[in-house]
């Protein structure tokens, strides 16, 4: 579904992807660890150009996102992203915050949309939060939010970026409950996350990246019971204890 | 002090028999006239400004910002002077027109500032959440950034209109008759300083009072929507 070939990104000077390939398939779930500065949210942040790769290709479904006349809002339609400090529109309600890109993107009308953030609030267990505005939720209903919303696109992909890392640790459960089910409706998804238990249970694959590289990839069980590299040795004995 | 508030605002002085109220309120007209339209003018050319500012196309961006920093990096008294004696000397434009298209001027580059900044305001995380759903820049603008950019924008922008009314207080520059002139006019006719003077300051006082006052009443309002 994703192929992924050679990608470098530089801010100025400051490389900090320097050469990355790899491929995800439909249906997996692939999540990325490694140290803070390591690339990884880069790498999240270029599947879908927020962040415009310096060098490499990125091929979603055969077509190149890379290349000049790619359109890059259609492709965004089709990824969505889930951020670490949610981005609700906080001058809308709960509700309008999920129907308002497939309204204004002509994918569904209003009535239609209503419908479907219904279904999806209900999905991720905030029904009765439809009305209330964004600044009356906590952190973790807000992420919930943010996810029913990027799910509102019908999305093939989605991208999370550290979703729980500024939750109460007694709010990460409940984020993490339902990135799980949506990962058993064989949600196509790739994660980035410090949430190592998280990692190792929910994913098919899980990549260890370092500066700028990706050090090891495979198995979670195989990559957090028996790493091959030094380097993930070292990070895993740093933040499994 | 019943005397000289008699002599300067109540008795007709100088050749044209005038009294000094007349005068005063006559010189209020002409402030208000112009603070109102150089408000509008100021306004629409502020935002046309900031539009050409954010644009990627250097030839819309550079003169926008050329046009910032010359306004911003001259006093508003040499522009008037400049505009009314030099720039439009060969029209046939009466000094309170000048006045309105030099306030004006000054007036959007101050006000294009404030909108670019009320916009910059906006955490860029809002711009990457909407963006990354699939909308084009400019609905993003629309419906998430510009919504919450007015909040930041409209007490900046009432600071700027109170501004915007004591700067035209340098009209007499070029010899319109404004409040502060027609103040002037009563000192050097009836050689009575402070009446005329603190009528002028209490006036401009009481003008942005009422100002004010209304911007703070709609600033709570706006403040109950979020």
């Amino acid at each position: 579904m994703i192929k992924i070939n050679n990608l470098h990104k530089s801010f100025g000077d400051n490389q900090v992807l320097k050469g990355i390939s790899e491929q995800i398939n439909k249906g997996e779930v692939v999540s990325v660890i490694g140290p803070s500065g390591s690339g990884k949210s880069t790498f999240l942040r270029c599947i879908n150009l927020l962040e415009q790769p310096t060098a490499g290709d990125i091929l979603i479904d055969d077509q190149s996102i890379t290349a000049a006349d790619a359109c890059v809002d259609k492709l965004r339609q089709k990824v969505g992203m889930v951020f670490q400090n949610f981005n609700l529109f906080p001058h809308k309600t709960v509700k309008q915050n999920i129907t308002l890109a497939p309204v204004k993107l002509g994918v569904m009308n209003q009535q239609e949309a209503d419908e479907e953030a219904d279904k999806l609030l209900t999905q991720v267990g905030l029904k009765n939060k439809a009305d209330a505005y964004p600044s009356s939720l906590s952190g973790g209903q807000k992420q919930r939010v943010a996810i029913a919303r990027a799910l509102a696109m019908k999305p093939d992909l989605m991208l999370f970026d550290e979703p729980t890392s500024a939750l109460d640790p007694e709010m990460v459960g409940d984020v993490l409950d339902v990135m799980k089910s949506l990962a058993q409706d064989g949600m196509t998804m790739v994660i980035v996350t410090h949430e190592m238990g998280f990692a190792r249970d929910v994913s098919d694959r899980v990549i260890f990246m370092d500066g700028g590289y990706i050090v090891e990839q495979g198995d979670p069980e195989a990559l957090f019971s028996h790493p091959k590299e030094a380097r993930t040795q070292e990070f895993l004995s740093k933040v499994l204890r | 002090m019943i005397d000289a508030i008699t002599t300067s605002l109540f008795t007709p002085i100088g050749e044209d028999g005038l009294i000094g109220i007349y005068l005063i309120l006559n010189g209020l007209k002409v402030t208000l006239i112009v603070t109102f339209f150089a408000m509008i003018m100021g306004s629409i050319l502020g935002v046309a400004t900031t539009l050409m500012k954010m644009s990627s196309k250097w030839y819309l961006s550079w003169p926008a910002n050329l046009y910032v920093s010359v306004i911003r990096g001259t006093p508003v008294v040499v522009q008037l002077v400049i505009l009314y004696f030099i720039v439009l000397a060969s029209l046939d434009v009466d000094k309170i027109t000048a006045a309105i298209i030099a306030f004006g001027l000054n007036s959007g580059a101050y006000i294009s500032e404030i909108i670019r900044a009320g916009i910059q305001a906006v955490d860029k995380g809002q711009m990457e959440a909407a963006r990354s759903l699939g909308l084009s820049h400019w609905s993003t603008m629309k419906e998430v950034i510009l919504p919450q950019a007015i909040k930041n924008i409209l007490p900046s922008l009432g600071n700027e209109f109170i501004v915007l009314l004591k700067e035209t207080a340098v009209i007499g520059f070029i010899g319109g008759v404004d409040l502060m002139r027609a103040g002037e006019i009563i000192r050097s006719r009836t050689f009575e300083d402070s009446v005329p003077l603190f009528t002028c300051a209490l006036i401009y006082l009481l003008l942005t009072y009422i100002f004010t006052f209304m911007l703070s009443k709609f600033e709570t309002r706006l403040k109950q929507s979020d």
